[in-house]
């Protein structure tokens, strides 16, 4: 790889001097887009760093469930032998002492579904239905057992936030540019738990996630003010090429200067292009059922992920879904373990629907779909019917992308505690995307600080997914 | 397992992925010293001599002769009103109104400009200016996670303020920030020669804020932040990179780390309340009172709960094992040491929440709890059944037990990893001999920092002030000035500044004048095609062959816009505000800060920091480079991007502008489109506008007055206005 700024433009703060970071390997959003626009001047040599081979995904749809899915409740279903009987346990967040908690019993039922029989439970129906597209991998593990850490762990690899570590997805961004000149790379649809989950870091703010959201204005603002116009400002764009012309020819020897008339056609392509992709009247009303979009329970999360494959049709490389986060995350069940239900029906058939959709498109094999969230659960509860944050062990799942379907890997101890048949660091999860996408991550690295940064200190692939 | 915060956790982290993962290939290879070379940067400051030639201000004899040497022209003076503009933004951060342009036109142009320096460098908006400036090498935030001295954090903010207003020296704005008390303000001697501390000036605690801010989870926190930003901000020296091992490059060691903090260790943060005694009393009655009535009310709630309560526990009990069931039921002093520990194992089973409580009661029951809960609700005003809050203030002191436990290197920087066997005495990297801690520990560290003889501290500091004049330090790394950070540009004229600094009393003004009256300040930022040749040599004009182009901060951006407007707010000082709601935060309304989204205060005042769980710093501070607080930032990088666009286009603070800025227009014009069309140029980028420019603007406006706030728009659009040329 090349693209590594010289030391001396380096920012103590730990900032790269972006533009000259943009000029060598193009950015994300306007950056990408900037050095998108600059490779078709002939002014890029090298817009993006890779691929390093051949890449079996080209978009990402990464889905995450705020605050800790029950991995027991799930996708790793345990005999209820020790229900009531009290285990040794680790207690989390400020109480981390050794004790004693007493597991809970899980109320589900699993049925085996599909060709290859993978369990999974009652409240993950239509995902059953689709099992035979998934790889669930049920021995994931981190060290954070509290949820802002444990976020900013899983989505950045590193934990704590001394040195500015960007999204995951920022990572893709820079690495990869853009496929469509028109749109961000790394987009979010939901509210995140963290702001952590859409920082470019020190990749710049240019690689960070842009925030999209269904409906009117996907992006902030991108439209103008209520009551202006559309013929005006298309005339004031114009006008306004007259009226600055004069100083852009004087100060033409400035790429900032040419950078911010890019910037404007940018800004104006997305206020086409944006609304162009968050318009679902094309879409007829078999699809829409498939996503559960016609149901209230799943119309929220449903729009979300039509919006994702509709973004991915685009080239949009990195869609991360923040399902029911802010604050904790919903998902959070300590309380009991019910309150995960309605968040399953809300997710389960619009998740199916997105797997089967990209299916009959031909898209599957190009779009890998993750889903996971920062931890587990674990089988004890405090003193409720809920469970605590678990992050010795939890699953995670992946379909399309070049992953083999309807296959689980790797497995978590009898009540499900601890992942220990084949564990896998989450960064595993991330070079497996990475893999995927054509990267080879030991090439992914960037200097600041005067040291050598990158997603993954130590991770490989789960090959025994791929396909 | 350990309890770590994030902070000491990413210590760890980092040091073990320095040393296992990242290995060496990943790190410059330490450079063998050979011999007795030392670094530039640490040699002592010798006052080169100013070389000959025909310019007045040394500044430019020594520009030159380096423009001469390489061969380059360097291009003539800036017209007069880019050059007001120019060194408004700079000094005061607000362009010039038509008044003061019409004004300089019409001084003489032999004293006019030197005028303006003074009259700016006087006016307190050029102390709001250089404070942000400072605030963002100095690491201030109004809020961050787990920052106990956030409420009145400000206070520092104001007090920065106040000392560049009031030019206080430089050695003294730094020893001030680090001890609270001027150098020569510590000690007294009583008339039977007893010594003591002698008081600080009223006012001067505010400075300790510098400090507290670095406040954290751990004790240890403020210790490690304060060494991490003494060292940048005024040693330029990454000291930080010492806490896991000795430095790579520069001559620091790991225990020059732990020695530096160990200066620190002794200091705890002390709450202030900022309050007369008689509101002090006032606000204690008012708690009583509010007690009082909440009692009776409080009882009852209690009460009817203690039925379900007393059921709901002994439930939880009978699920325990029995030996912890034995535990429980003993009284809590009967307990032996291991015995509580079993207790309070179990403390999260048998805790009793709320939510649990009123499941557990009958309909009725709930109803009637619920109703009893409304009723105290109702009754307290303040939370809790407090009184008003008190505004408060977080200073720092030196606690005397903690100044007498032994300071340790920590393992990874981990606070709970001690390294016993490798004791560490207070002190920092480069002290020549034994320090003198008579007077204390810090007040010795910052005598020896603010010295006149320690070459990195003028060094740093002037260096920090050509940066924020000229867009790039004469060192571009301007808080690195160890071998990372290369060489300076120009060595002679950087030694010759530092000389003049200490010679001059370390006064700020009078460098921020020596500066911005050098021909190098005042020259154009435009190079025709007479100046290709320069241009091809020197393409990124290290030699100041002309002005740099430099697009505007953030908070410059927000004050001309509003000050286009003809609405912004100069009061100087007081909380921060937020623009864009809050979601009524507690903790913001403890701070102070004003949730405000039509506030025009100057945009120093808008709020940042960091939380992890949501925004905190505004949309337009991070669209236009700014950072949260969380680490020293010395230098802002200047992007172009699609949200600045979007910002400037569509957002309703920018339309707001076209509509205010189109009726002053209007008004100030009696409708008259001509005029009208020469005032928003004047008013958006402090010049008139030139013939074609007049033409196609009255083109735009069809004899309309109604399009004026159409053509603010694009005034507010133009590239010219986000830019200082």
């Amino acid at each position: 790889m090349s693209g590594n700024p010289p030391t001396s433009t380096i920012y103590p703060c730990g900032r790269i001097a972006r533009r000259d970071f943009i000029h060598q390997i193009g950015g994300g959003f306007l950056g990408l887009a900037l050095g998108g626009l600059w490779a078709e001047a002939g002014e890029i040599k090298e817009v993006a760093l890779g691929p390093h081979h051949v890449a079996k995904a080209k978009s990402v749809i990464f889905l995450f469930m705020c605050g800790g899915v029950s991995h027991i409740d799930t996708f790793d279903p345990k005999d209820n032998k020790w229900a009531g009987k009290f285990i040794d346990a680790v207690g989390f967040g400020d109480n981390q002492a050794a004790m004693k908690r007493p597991v809970i019993p899980c109320l589900r039922t699993f049925t085996r579904h599909g060709k290859s029989g993978i369990p999974v439970s009652d409240w993950f129906p239509h995902v059953g239905g689709v099992i035979d597209e998934i790889a669930v991998v049920r021995s994931m593990w981190c060290h954070e057992g509290n949820h802002f850490p444990a976020v900013i762990e899983t989505q950045t690899g590193h934990r704590g936030r001394a040195f500015d570590h960007p999204a995951f997805g920022s990572w893709v961004s820079y690495a990869l540019g853009s496929a469509n000149k028109n749109l961000p790379t790394f987009v979010n649809l939901g509210r995140p738990s963290s702001p952590i989950q859409l920082t470019g870091g020190y990749l710049g703010a240019s690689a960070a996630a842009t925030p999209f959201q269904a409906g009117e204005t996907p992006i902030p603002h991108l439209h103008p003010p209520r009551g202006g116009s559309a013929a005006e400002r298309e005339r004031q764009m114009q006008v306004l090429q007259t009226m600055s012309q004069e100083f852009r020819e004087r100060y033409a020897v400035n790429s900032d200067i040419q950078a911010r008339a890019q910037a404007y056609e940018l800004a104006a392509r997305m206020q086409v292009s944006a609304p162009e992709v968050v318009d679902f009247s094309y879409e007829p009303d078999h699809v829409k059922a498939l996503y559960g979009i016609d149901e209230k329970e799943t119309e929220e999360f449903g729009k979300q992920l039509l919006l994702a494959r509709r973004l991915a049709e685009k080239g949009v490389r990195f869609i991360q879904i923040c399902h029911a986060g802010g604050g904790n995350g919903a998902w959070d069940s300590h309380g009991d373990m019910k309150t995960h239900g309605p968040l399953c029906r809300a997710t389960d058939k619009p998740i199916a629907g997105l797997i089967r959709d990209l299916k009959q498109r031909g898209m599957l094999e190009e779009t890998l779909v993750v889903w996971t969230s920062e931890f587990g659960r674990t089988p004890w509860s405090q003193n409720t019917t809920g469970r605590d944050h678990n992050p010795k062990g939890y699953s995670s799942w992946m379909a399309g992308g070049g992953i083999k379907g309807g296959v689980i890997h790797g497995g978590t101890d009898e009540v499900g505690y601890k992942a220990v048949d084949s564990p896998h660091y989450c960064s595993d999860l991330h070079a497996t995307i990475l893999h995927q996408l054509g990267l080879n991550h030991h090439k992914m690295e960037i200097q600041t600080l005067g040291r050598t940064m990158r997603l993954i200190e130590d991770g490989s692939p789960i090959r025994s997914i791929l396909a | 397992m350990i309890r770590r915060n994030p902070y000491q956790t990413m210590i760890g982290i980092l040091c073990v992925l320095y040393f296992i993962s990242v290995g060496e290939a990943a790190l410059p290879k330490p450079k063998k010293k050979t011999g007795t070379e030392v670094w530039w940067s640490l040699k002592p400051v010798v006052r080169p001599d100013v070389p000959d030639g025909p310019e007045t201000n040394p500044i430019d004899r020594f520009i030159h002769a380096e423009i001469k040497n390489r061969g380059l022209k360097a291009v003539g003076a800036a017209d007069r009103l880019s050059l007001l503009r120019r060194v408004h933004l700079d000094l005061i951060g607000i362009p010039p109104s038509p008044a003061e342009q019409e004004a300089f036109l019409a001084d003489d142009p032999a004293e006019a400009y030197e005028k303006v320096v003074d009259r700016l460098l006087a006016d307190e908006q050029h102390a709001v200016r250089y404070a942000r400036h400072w605030l963002d090498v100095l690491r201030y935030a109004d809020e961050d996670e787990r920052m106990t001295a956030a409420p009145g954090i400000y206070l520092w903010r104001d007090w920065v303020i106040n000392a560049l207003h009031d030019d206080v020296p430089y050695d003294q704005f730094v020893q001030l920030q680090l001890t609270g008390r001027r150098a020569h303000e510590r000690t007294q001697m009583s008339a039977t020669g007893v010594r003591s501390r002698k008081e600080p000036r009223p006012g001067d605690q505010f400075a300790l804020g510098f400090l507290a801010r670095g406040t954290g989870e751990n004790p240890q926190d403020l210790a490690i932040s304060a060494v991490d930003t003494v060292s940048t901000a005024f040693m330029g020296m990454t000291v930080g990179c010492a806490k896991c091992h000795d430095h790579l490059m520069d001559p620091i060691l790991q225990k020059d780390f732990y020695a530096m903090k160990a200066l620190f260790d002794p200091l705890v943060l002390r709450k202030i309340t900022l309050a007369s005694a008689a509101e002090l009393i006032a606000s204690g009655k008012a708690m009583a009172e509010a007690e009082k009535k909440r009692a009776p009310l409080e009882k009852a709630v209690n009460d009817f709960a203690a039925h379900y309560r007393t059921k709901l526990y002994e439930e939880r009990v009978l699920m325990l094992p029995p030996e912890a069931q034995a535990v429980i039921r003993k009284p809590e002093k009967q307990r032996s040491v291991e015995e509580q520990k079993i207790a309070d194992d179990y403390f999260p089973i048998l805790r009793i929440d709320g939510d649990k409580l009123t499941e557990s009661m009958p309909e009725a029951a709930r109803r009637r709890y619920q109703e009893l809960q409304r009723q105290l609700s109702d009754q307290g005003g303040a939370q809790n059944g407090r009184g008003p809050v008190i505004p408060v203030f977080h200073t720092v002191e030196v606690d005397r037990l903690r100044e007498q436990e032994k300071s340790y290197i920590l393992t990874s920087g981990d606070p709970l990893r001690p390294e016993l066997d490798r004791e560490v005495k207070p002190g920092w990297p480069f002290a020549k001999e034994e320090p003198d801690f008579r007077d204390g520990r810090i007040e010795a560290f910052a005598d020896w920092l603010t010295s006149p003889e320690n070459p990195l501290f003028a060094r740093v500091a002037v260096n920090r002030l050509w940066q924020w004049h000229f867009g790039e330090g004469l060192l571009k790394s301007a808080s690195d000035f160890g071998e990372f950070g290369g060489l300076p540009s120009h060595p002679a004229l950087l030694d010759w500044l530092a000389a003049e600094f200490v010679q001059g009393g370390f006064s700020m003004k009078q460098l921020h004048r020596l500066m911005v009256t050098s021909e190098a300040y005042q020259r154009a930022s435009e190079a025709g095609e007479t100046f290709a040749e320069s241009q091809r040599i020197d393409p990124g004009n290290t030699t100041l062959w002309h002005f740099r182009l430099q697009r505007l901060a953030a908070e410059p951006v927000w004050d001309s816009m509003h000050a286009a407007a003809g609405g912004l707010d100069l009061k100087v000082g007081g909380p921060s505000f937020s623009p864009e709601g809050g979601g009524g935060n507690r903790r913001r309304t403890e701070s102070g800060i004003e949730v405000n989204p039509g506030a025009k205060r100057r945009g120093a005042y808008l709020i940042r920091g960091y939380s992890p769980s949501r925004e905190v710093t505004p949309d337009f501070l991070q669209a236009f480079d700014v950072d949260d607080g969380r680490a020293p930032c010395p230098v802002r990088p200047q992007t172009v991007t699609a949200p600045q666009a979007l910002f400037l286009m569509n957002s309703p603070e920018v339309d707001k502008a076209c509509g205010a800025l189109a009726s002053r227009l209007q008004k100030e014009s009696a409708g008259d489109l001509p005029s009208a069309v020469e005032l928003a140029y004047r008013m958006t980028l402090a010049r008139p506008p030139s013939g074609t420019e007049k033409t196609n603007a009255l083109t735009y406006l069809e004899n309309d007055a109604a399009r004026l706030k159409e053509l603010s728009w694009l005034l507010f659009n133009l590239d010219e206005f986000i830019y200082v040329r």
